[in-house]
């Protein structure tokens, strides 16, 4: 027992300590400069690259062993993001390459994330179910409220999608928001706390997105789906200690999302 | 029950679906039923169940209010919404403070059961540890001061620097949000166990998810109750503890008073016969002299005989008004004087090697013996005690030998006397110098009272000394008897 055999552990460091700030502010000014200075397509694959990089890159980084601080991991997940988009745009099976993505990550062996990510399987199938059911309940909410219908092809636009979210999306919001931002905050305060700012964080960044489309109803839609979504993740990380869970949750979620087609 | 309350829920979406999927139909009402049935039998279970609840029922109020706008009905529809849910929260926070309330009493009445006081400490703590690991869902760890040692259970030790260790040397509780380390997040909280005014032990509760700011209020309390009920107990095997020892001391008391009961009448018998035998011979003789007429020789052995006798019985009042000061508790009286220990042991054993012609006497005093400061009346005694002891109880022909020689430090002078009897049992050896005991071959080879010894040890004590017996190989007895020296 830690609280009779081992001794306390010194203060913990502030809330965020250990973030790559100069790595991140690199990805802003590659980012400033590539929108002004790209085509679209081009600044496109820059600004997605860049994010969820930013996002990948610091969980590694908060996660990281303290011998370790991955400083430069941000640049280093924006490079392997920005490859495997330029890859999945400049040919029709270049989608395979987001693949490489969570390659990268296992690579990297991040300390708290992933390692006993697939050990729990009833979790991970009860994860997986959780997602598929607000899954469904948006299909069919969203088909009825907006008039959104279903759709199941083209195959490979929603392989392109699908693979995205699996390589890209659903990997850098988990890792970040669950297994970095949630892991930290609920090591200081709280699960309701810690459950709340990580949640809040993630709304904010799908709101954010400018791939989504921007009207109000959509708006509640994603504030209502990402916070149920996002609040379940955090009870499946804590309860299990794994990021399997939300990662099953999430990316069969997605899954749904892909398969809506605009009126 | 919770698939009873799925198909519920589902039953009742299919109504609203059945009567026109209506934003505003009655069958929404019926949502509340399961909801609360959910937050009394789970608690947080109605939260889930409400949510459902909204989920299942959403279909039909956001696509009017996509529709519609904000009609009546769809408002309706709305505050359903608003209604379930704080009906599911309220419902399910009120079932879980019960539930809570409900389990903590029975936490602090299980302590009680896994506590008495027929218990060891070790066991006590380890049981009491299991249960509240139980109850708690938690890995519990306590400790407790039990006199110089730690009992701990939960661990093989309290480490320097660690929760625990603070919080027994602050008497303050002590959360710790992150336990730290690699592995999962684990909480942990520590609230001292305090009794008679201190810190006596700790109460350590560690687990993986959260330990609430309310349980965090609570865990003290279970800690003041932990530390009063293992106080209970330990005063309750203290109390039964003294009560065992206190009724084995009567025992022993009451088996030493029968046994003093028993040897004064041994006592009193062999008392009598040992007054009767000097008396005896003193009458015989007086009554001798008054009816015939002895010549000198004759008169003057009669006269020895009578005043042998004379001196015999006197022995034995002395020993008897020795014996009964030293019952009393008094230590016998000395006039203490500078005395040649020498002197005092050669005089003493040519007296006794003139009257027992049976056995051979040796006497080795070293030279330049330091003096005692003692009574030589009362060292005389004992010398002839020991010495007419020796004689009594070897066989006749054997040898006596009595030796005196200086101790350096402390200063004192040491006196054996030694002889070639059959030398005393080891379980009679601690005995001999109680008053009134005899041992069994000792009754069977000679007579006496059984006072000689507890006499000479009195005398011994007296004048602050020490006396032992040991047997001799190949066999006899040897009496050391040690008195200090004057420096």
């Amino acid at each position: 027992m830690r609280a009779l055999e081992e001794p306390l552990a010194r203060e913990q460091p502030g809330f965020l300590h250990g973030t790559p700030v100069p790595a991140l502010a690199t990805l802003v000014v590659v980012w400033a400069v590539a929108t002004a200075a790209l085509p679209e397509a081009g600044w496109r694959v820059v600004g997605l690259a860049a994010a969820h990089g930013a996002l990948l890159g610091t969980a590694l980084a908060w996660t990281a062993p303290s011998a370790r601080r991955d400083r430069w991991a941000p640049l280093e997940a924006a490079l392997v993001l920005g490859a495997a988009a330029s890859c999945a745009r400049l040919h029709p099976l270049g989608v395979l390459a987001w693949a490489v993505v969570p390659a990268w990550v296992a690579w990297r062996r991040p300390a708290r994330l992933g390692a006993r990510a697939w050990q729990s399987g009833p979790a991970v199938v009860g994860g997986a179910v959780f997602g598929l059911l607000l899954g469904a309940h948006l299909l069919v909410n969203t088909s009825l409220t907006f008039g959104y219908r279903v759709r199941t092809g083209p195959l490979a636009e929603l392989a392109d999608w699908w693979a995205y979210d699996l390589g890209a999306n659903v990997l850098a919001a988990e890792m970040f928001f669950r297994g970095a931002l949630f892991e930290r905050a609920y090591r200081r305060w709280s699960f309701a706390t810690a459950a709340a700012v990580s949640t809040a964080a993630a709304v904010v960044r799908y709101l954010a997105d400018p791939l989504l489309p921007h009207s109000l109803g959509m708006a509640a839609g994603a504030t209502f789906y990402m916070a149920v979504l996002g609040a379940g993740n955090c009870w499946l990380l804590a309860r299990t200690g794994t990021l399997g869970p939300p990662l099953a949750a999430t990316a069969l979620f997605f899954g749904a999302y892909r398969l809506l087609a605009p009126r | 029950m919770a698939p009873a309350i799925a198909l519920a829920l589902v039953t009742i979406t299919l109504a609203i679906a059945q009567s026109g999927a209506d934003a505003a139909s009655l069958w929404r009402h019926a949502y509340h039923v399961p909801v609360v049935v959910a937050a009394l039998r789970y608690g947080g279970g109605g939260v889930l169940a409400a949510l459902t609840a909204l989920l299942l029922y959403a279909p039909f109020v956001l696509p009017a209010l996509e529709r519609e706008g904000a009609t009546p009905a769809v408002l309706e529809g709305l505050l359903t919404f608003a209604l379930l849910l704080g009906v599911g929260v309220l419902s399910a926070t009120l079932a879980r403070v019960a539930q809570r309330q409900r389990a903590r009493y029975e936490t602090l009445a299980t302590v009680q059961r896994a506590v008495d006081g027929d218990t060891p400490l070790d066991l006590a703590l380890a049981r009491l540890r299991a249960c509240l690991q139980m109850r708690l869902d938690a890995t519990v760890g306590l400790v407790v001061h039990d006199g110089a040692r730690l009992a701990v259970a939960g661990g093989a030790r309290v480490a320097r620097g660690s929760a625990v260790a603070r919080v027994l040397a602050s008497g303050a509780p002590l959360f710790v949000p992150d336990g730290g380390g690699p592995g999962p997040l684990r909480r942990c909280f520590v609230a001292p166990l305090a009794a008679r005014g201190g810190v006596v032990g700790a109460l350590a509760v560690e687990r993986g998810g959260d330990i609430p700011a309310d349980e965090r209020r609570w865990l003290p309390l279970l800690a003041a109750h932990v530390s009063l009920a293992l106080d209970n107990a330990r005063l309750a095997a203290r109390q039964r503890r003294f009560a065992d020892e206190l009724a084995e001391k009567v025992t022993a008391a009451t088996r030493h008073v029968v046994e003093m009961d028993r040897m004064k009448s041994e006592f009193v018998a062999i008392a009598s016969h040992e007054l009767r035998t000097p008396l005896t011979a003193l009458q015989g003789f007086s009554e001798l002299l008054v009816l015939r007429r002895f010549g000198p020789t004759e008169l003057a052995r009669i006269g020895a005989i009578m005043s042998a006798e004379t001196e015999r019985l006197g022995r034995i009042v002395s020993d008897f008004l020795d014996l009964s000061r030293l019952e009393r508790g008094l230590t016998p009286s000395l006039r203490l004087t500078r005395v040649d220990a020498a002197a005092l042991v050669a005089d003493a054993v040519e007296v006794l090697r003139r009257a027992r012609t049976t056995h051979e006497f040796e006497v080795d005093c070293a030279d330049a013996l330091p003096a005692l400061d003692a009574d030589p009346d009362a060292l005389d005694r004992v010398v002839k005690n020991l010495v007419s002891n020796a004689v009594k109880y070897s066989p006749a022909g054997s040898r006596v030998r009595v030796a005196a020689r200086a101790q350096a430090a402390p200063p004192a002078v040491e006196i054996t006397v030694e002889d070639e009897g059959p030398g005393i049992a080891e379980a009679d050896r601690a005995r001999i110098f109680e008053p009134y005991y005899r041992t069994v071959a000792g009754a069977r080879a000679a007579g006496g009272a059984g006072l000689g010894l507890a006499v000479v040890k009195s005398l011994i004590d007296a004048h602050g000394g020490t006396i032992r017996a040991d047997n001799v190989v190949p066999h006899g007895t040897r009496m050391t008897l040690i008195l200090p020296a004057v420096p």
